[in-house]
């Protein structure tokens, strides 16, 4: 007991020293802390910020009139039409398929789950051009499911054209927004761990109920982030739609359209441009606000 | 016998988890599975409770074999260690959950749901959320939840594991209450000693996948009869050579020797000293303060040894020299553990 008292008084001696050194550690952190801001806030602005601005600037050159002119123009309201189609689409195909695929991933273990995992983030890595040239070489004239399609369109008497048309379109949409979802799911199944899954069915609870009493409630922020992102990304997706859709006014996307408008290159043309620009700076604005109250949601009830 | 496991195997690709364990519990016991971590406990009680399958062997509850009754349909209450609490509900979907699954009425489901509750404490706490409550709070509605749709049998895996000492106290002997009151043949998974001891009406020790012994907490503390028991409770000095400490009766064969802190005497050179003459001197290396007691490290000629001395006795100071006397020792022989006396004490009492 009296070897634990000196110690006490031998670490009081060196409490001086250590004090000098503390303030000059903080004061070394604050420093760093501003220089870190400044260059975060600058680079921002700069590279995010202001061109964000400059898209609105430029939309509203012409007055408001102008501007909501050039929004009606048949061109722009079918690439707008077009682009909710896809999206909407796409977001429901990958939901489904993000919950599945998540489950599978993390509450089995079965050979080649890492493959299987890797293969989902396939549309991260590669470029979407390359993604819609694929879809070409394979739905295309000369393309190896060509007859496949063609022999099903002569059973049911139908005419379903895949390249440059709507369906191809879709499905460049959904090749690219395809790991959103479970990206957002697997991680927090990870970290749920199968306790509670584990209980339930202890207590004789079938797979669906589970699933929907214990399993979906913890996933269900991450879920609406994962679609909320996948939305955004299905919004804007400009390199796979591009090879893939070759009509304006009839499979245009609204980045394609807003693409054809620029390159005319007349004053007018440009504006216009900008304006249904801007259509997808607001979409995206609107995005990142819902994602903000779902993140704080997400922590809340957590 | 109400629980019976026979011959059972398990293994972890080629990690043998469970090495031919067989035992049978009593109907209405509360037993103890205790053994360092990784010895194979939680893996007996898993499979028990229908989470995992053995390899080989049977498991009998009621006198059935239920190797191939899933576990839902076995009729077992599981308190899970992290106590696995549904969180997206209050306590008292928590609790109803087994009954709801089992399609009682609602109005026998609330019945039973605020009975518990009451039960474990938790009165007026139906709507709150685990998250909102105290750890030892959800260990009670990990229990309430396990014994709702009532269970012939209670598993525990680990129950106080995570939970603070002061409550933990509490709770052990709540839990002790509580199940005696119900009647139900519960089994709990500890590595702490003091734990068993206090809690289990019997207890099993594993080691390594095997049950080294199985008996009340009096039995295997008093008599271990393998050299892991002797080993694993108290907290055993081991004597690589106990004849040093001479008269005690030689074994042959005799291994290693262990001493618990309470087989020994330690007296002060100012003090009168019994069995002078089987004593042995030694030095006080350190010190620690265990609230109760004072526990003293003493360095017998290179040998260390714990002991205890009261907080009433004179204090002893950190380099003094003390007389060392031992009761008994335990000796090992392979796998057996033997209690030997001090002959001293036998030679006193004939006298007497």
């Amino acid at each position: 007991m009296e070897s634990v008292i000196e110690k006490n008084k031998f670490s009081a001696s060196e409490k001086n020293y250590s004090e000098d050194s503390l303030k000059k550690d903080e004061r070394g952190r604050k420093i760093t802390k501003y220089v870190l801001i400044t260059i975060s806030v600058l680079f921002i602005l700069l590279m995010l910020v202001l061109p964000l601005v400059s898209v609105i600037v430029n939309s509203l050159k012409e007055g408001l009139a102008f501007y909501f002119k050039a929004l009606s123009t048949q061109y722009v309201l079918s690439a707008l039409g077009v682009t909710l189609l896809a999206t909407v689409i796409a977001v429901l195909v990958n939901t489904f398929f993000g919950v599945v695929a998540s489950y599978l991933l993390t509450k089995f273990n079965f050979k080649g789950k890492n493959v299987l995992s890797t293969l989902i983030d396939i549309p991260f890595s590669i470029s979407p051009v390359i993604a819609g040239l694929s879809f070409i070489m394979t739905f295309g004239r000369s393309g190896w499911a060509k007859p496949i399609v063609d022999s099903i369109n002569s059973a049911l008497g139908t005419d379903i054209q895949i390249v440059f048309a709507i369906p191809g379109v879709i499905l460049a949409t959904i090749f690219v927004t395809f790991p959103f979802v479970s990206r957002e799911i697997v991680p927090v199944l990870n970290t749920v761990g199968t306790d509670e899954e584990e209980a339930a069915a202890l207590m004789g609870a079938g797979g669906f109920k589970i699933f929907r009493k214990i399993t979906f409630p913890h996933i269900k922020w991450a879920l609406v982030y994962g679609i909320i992102l996948c939305t955004a990304r299905a919004l804007g997706e400009f390199g796979a739609v591009h090879a893939l859709s070759k009509t304006r006014g009839g499979t245009f996307t609204l980045p394609l359209e807003i693409d054809a408008l620029y390159m005319q290159g007349s004053a007018d043309s440009i504006t216009s441009a900008f304006a249904a620009s801007s259509l997808l700076v607001l979409i995206a604005i609107a995005v990142l606000i819902l994602r903000n109250i779902f993140e704080a949601r997400a922590k809340n009830k957590s | 016998m109400y629980i019976e496991l026979k011959n059972i195997q398990k293994y972890y690709g080629d990690f043998k988890a469970s090495d031919n364990v067989s035992f049978g519990i009593e109907k209405g016991r509360l037993v103890a599975l205790l053994g360092p971590s990784g010895s194979g406990k939680t893996t007996i009680l898993r499979m028990i409770a229908g989470l995992e399958q053995p390899d080989g062997g049977e498991i009998l509850i009621d006198g059935k074999v239920v190797n191939n009754i899933p576990a839902s349909k076995r009729g077992i209450g599981f308190v899970f260690q992290s106590y696995a609490l549904f969180r997206y509900m209050t306590v008292f979907d928590n609790v109803a959950f087994g009954l709801e699954l089992q399609k009682v009425p609602k109005d026998e489901i609330e019945k039973r749901v605020l009975e518990l509750i009451e039960l474990v404490g938790l009165k007026g706490m139906e709507k709150r959320y685990p998250n909102q409550l105290s750890g030892g709070q959800r260990q009670r509605v990990a229990f309430a939840r396990a014994l709702a749709p009532n269970p012939k049998v209670l598993l525990l895996d680990e129950p106080f594991a995570a939970i603070d000492a002061k409550v933990r106290q509490e709770l052990r002997s709540w839990l002790k209450k509580t199940i005696e009151q119900l009647g139900i043949t519960s089994i709990f998974v500890t590595h702490d000693q003091d734990e068993a001891i206090e809690v289990a009406d019997d207890i099993i020790i594993t080691n390594k996948g095997r049950i080294e012994q199985m008996g009340t907490p009096i039995e295997v503390y008093q008599k271990p009869n393998t050299a892991f028991s002797a080993s694993f409770f108290g907290q055993p000095s081991i004597l690589p050579d106990y004849k040093k400490f001479h008269t005690f009766e030689e074994r042959p064969g005799a291994e290693k020797a262990f001493v618990r802190p309470e087989f020994v005497k330690v007296t002060k050179k100012n003090e009168e000293l019994f069995y002078k003459d089987s004593s042995v001197e030694g030095t006080v290396e350190q010190i620690f303060f265990r609230g109760d007691t004072l526990e003293l490290l003493i360095n017998v000629d290179g040998v260390l040894i714990t002991a205890r001395r009261g907080l009433d006795e004179e204090l002893v100071n950190v380099g003094e020299k003390v007389d060392v006397f031992i009761y008994r020792i335990f000796v090992t022989e392979g796998e057996k553990a033997y209690l030997l006396q001090n002959l001293a004490i036998r030679e006193e009492s004939l006298v007497i």
